[in-house]
């Protein structure tokens, strides 16, 4: 009985020291862990900040104005180009449109080299463009 | 009973020692051995002690018990108090200790805060110095080999040899893996858009503290301080409308030769500032490259006679006061000679001119009448209401106090009424122009984004019908007069030219001149002022040699209006139509025959 005591006691010191020093490693590994993971956000962040600065480097209006003028044929809004959705005639279609009709056949084989036609829209404002020195024209 | 006594004074047991050997043999097996005496008290003291201990040690472990019972049941300790699971407050930006950002209005990133490593050299453990040398200088471009080698070279202990490396210098330098090497983290404001926004802007110092424009302005707020977080600053600049501005002026000055230019955009109803330009300008990166010159804010520090665009004022004020109605006029045939002073036309019509005749024509001599009509102290009441008179509050430091005349006389009432004699900002006067056509309000001008929810403070200084009337006039001087060039079909701009010669050693140098574009549109419901303002233009071929503000100041706000209307959602009219005309018509009313009357 006695003995059984002590056995049972040295087992139990056993058991708690090796689940306090378990406890403590863990604890241990756990900060580690944590710090390694508020490194890693703060190193997130700071790479955030340099990314958005670049962004903004890069984005700069004069560097996509020259981009635009080197890649994109668009103009300078001109006023008659500008409307709002209530100047927009409504489109009215009539019952007979609606019926299904004979499906029209091209009289040939479509051109490869069709080009579109070159009618630019004629306005009463000459269209202004950015030059690729920079500037309007 | 077999007990060893050697007193029998005690009847209690003391201590008693079982016999193993009697244990079986007596009925009753207890031997007791009793201590008596100075034996028996050493013992007790002894015991005491002990149980002393016990209590001690057994009070300690509860204790700890307790708390270890407590803390796995309710989890409160400090780890509670270090991360608080919940929290009212808004989310605020985290900020890392570093100076905050800034940003314009719509979010574009203008200033911000970065990290860099700086890179130093412990001469003493670099093994071969050639070699390191050969091999840094194909990693930082702007350093030769020999410049690196004499750092190298150096007895010191310490040498820096680049502050401030890109992430990509950084990485190949870590890849060459010398020895010797060591980087250092410093803080370094770093502005993407450049020179755009320069001098609104300003820079830091070596300690990232504000030294100039806005980062001055708002150092605290954005360094933060012990009780409060850095926190970031929304101007009201919009970096497209600035780029616009810059372009265009830019590319006039060069066009015509000038030494410098400004320009401003304003919002009038709100008195935000979406752009202001100030040129030559500098790079706020690297502001030790650039000549002070280069550093100074025409726009809000710099104070000129404006000119002309000053007969907007004058205008104003004597349709307002009602010493003269829109169908009177009076007589511009000849000079007005003053004090030795000559009052004379740039473009002399030389005969009556109506009130809209002589601001359309720009007609010195009629505006120095109008103004004498009304006085020269409610000339100098007036031009206070407008702010004109008195340094002007905006959110810079950078900021001038106007230059007043030493005494207001008729005299000055005259120069003045046509913009000289008081020299003003260009600030002040978009300030002052934006009252008189939004309405009559006057609205303090400000770089930072207003909330607007939050209500605005406004001054009314003149009748919103006399405001009414100058919009009309100045879409007047724009449809017939002298700024046709600014122009921009579709937006209605009005304006006022004005062409100053400039003042130096308290003379005028007829050499130099000032001209300016001071303009609103759309007129019919003004939403923006746009100021141009070009410093010592000359005059080229395109212009027939001419430099006045309606050859050099004009056209940029023509461009830049046509540039800017789609951006800031503008919608175009139709400046032929019956209804345009209709609420843009103004009786000129020129009757030559009523010279004889005068």
């Amino acid at each position: 009985m006695k003995m059984n005591l002590t056995a049972l006691s040295l087992l139990l010191v056993a058991g708690v020291s090796y689940g306090l020093y378990q406890l403590s490693y863990e604890v241990q590994g756990l900060e580690k862990n944590l710090a390694a993971l508020d490194k890693n956000i703060s190193d997130n962040r700071e790479t955030i900040r340099i990314l958005k600065a670049e962004w903004a480097y890069q984005n700069r209006p004069d560097v996509l104005q020259s981009l635009a003028t080197k890649h994109l044929p668009l103009l300078l809004i001109a006023p008659y180009q500008v409307a709002d959705l209530e100047q927009v005639p409504e489109n009215v279609i009539a019952l007979s449109e609606l019926e299904p009709k004979n499906v029209p056949l091209p009289r040939k084989k479509p051109r490869r080299t069709y080009k579109p036609p070159k009618n630019k829209p004629l306005g009463s404002y000459t269209l202004a463009t950015f030059s690729k020195a920079g500037g309007v024209q | 009973m077999s007990e060893l006594t050697w007193l029998s004074k005690s009847h209690r047991p003391r201590l008693n020692l079982k016999n193993p050997l009697n244990a079986h043999k007596s009925d009753d097996n207890n031997v007791a051995l009793r201590l008596e005496g100075s034996a028996k008290e050493t013992l007790e003291q002894g015991r005491n002690r002990l149980v002393m201990a016990g209590v001690i040690f057994a009070f300690c472990f509860v204790i700890l018990a307790g708390r270890l019972v407590g803390l796995a049941l309710s989890g409160d300790g400090d780890t509670a108090r270090a991360f608080p699971e919940k929290s009212n407050q808004k989310p605020v930006a985290f900020s890392d200790g570093m100076r905050a950002e800034i940003r314009d209005r719509n979010g574009v990133l203008l200033a911000t805060t970065l990290k860099t490593a700086s890179l130093f050299a412990e001469p003493k453990n670099v093994m071969d110095r050639q070699e390191l040398a050969s091999k840094l200088s194909r990693v930082l471009d702007d350093m030769s080999e020999a410049m690196i080698l004499s750092k190298l070279s150096s007895a010191k202990n310490f040498v820096w040899l680049k502050r401030n490396l890109t992430p990509t210098q950084q990485y190949r330098i870590n890849a060459l893996g010398v020895p010797g090497l060591h980087f250092k983290e410093e803080e370094k404001r770093f502005y993407p858009m450049g020179a755009l926004v320069s001098h609104l802007l300003g820079y830091t110092d070596l300690d990232n503290l504000g030294i100039a424009g806005v980062e001055k302005y708002f150092n605290g707020q954005l360094s933060g301080s012990k009780e409060t977080a850095a926190s970031e600053l929304n101007l009201s600049i919009d970096v497209r409308i600035q780029h616009a501005m810059r372009d265009e002026l830019t590319r006039h000055m060069s066009m015509f030769q000038a030494i410098g230019a400004a320009g401003l955009v304003m919002d009038v109803k709100t008195g935000e500032i979406l752009a202001m330009v100030s040129l030559p300008d500098f790079d706020p990166n690297r502001p030790n490259d650039f000549s002070s010159d280069s550093k100074f804010n025409k726009v809000s520090l710099g104070v000129y006679e404006m000119g002309s665009t000053f007969k907007t004022f004058t205008t104003a004020m004597a349709l307002d006061a009602g010493t003269i109605g829109l169908h009177g006029g009076y007589d511009a045939t000849k000079p007005i000679k003053k004090a030795g002073f000559l009052i004379r036309d740039d473009h002399p019509k030389k005969r009556w001119l109506s009130v809209p005749e002589i601001y359309m024509y720009s007609s010195n001599i009629g505006t120095a009448k109008m103004a004498i009509d009304v006085g020269p102290k409610n000339h100098k009441a007036f031009l206070g209401k407008l702010g004109l008179l008195e340094k002007p509050s905006i959110e810079l430091p950078e900021v001038g106090a106007p230059i007043l005349p030493p005494r207001w006389n008729s005299l000055e009432t005259m120069t003045i009424s046509y913009g000289h004699g008081l020299s003003v900002s260009p600030l002040q006067l978009s300030a002052g122009v934006s009252a008189v056509v939004n309405g009559g309000a006057y609205i303090n001008p400000t770089v930072i984004r207003r909330d607007p929810a939050v209500g605005i403070v406004a001054r009314q200084v003149i009748k919103t019908k006399t405001s009414d009337t100058m919009r009309k006039l100045m879409r007047l001087v724009v449809e017939q007069g002298t700024g046709s060039k600014a122009a921009a079909k579709g937006y209605l701009v009005g304006g006022k030219t004005g062409t100053a010669e400039k003042v130096e050693g308290g003379r005028y140098k007829r050499s130099a001149v000032v001209t300016s574009f001071v303009s609103a549109f759309p007129m019919n419901d003004p939403r923006y002022v746009v100021l141009a303002v070009m410093d010592e233009p000359k005059g080229n071929a395109k212009t027939h040699g001419f430099r006045g503000a309606g050859w050099t100041a004009a056209p940029i706000v023509g461009r830049l209006v046509a540039r800017i209307g789609p951006i800031l959602g503008i919608a175009p009219v139709e400046e032929e139509s019956e209804k345009v005309k209709r609420a843009m018509f103004v009786p000129i009313n020129s009757k030559g025959k009523k010279v004889a009357s005068f």
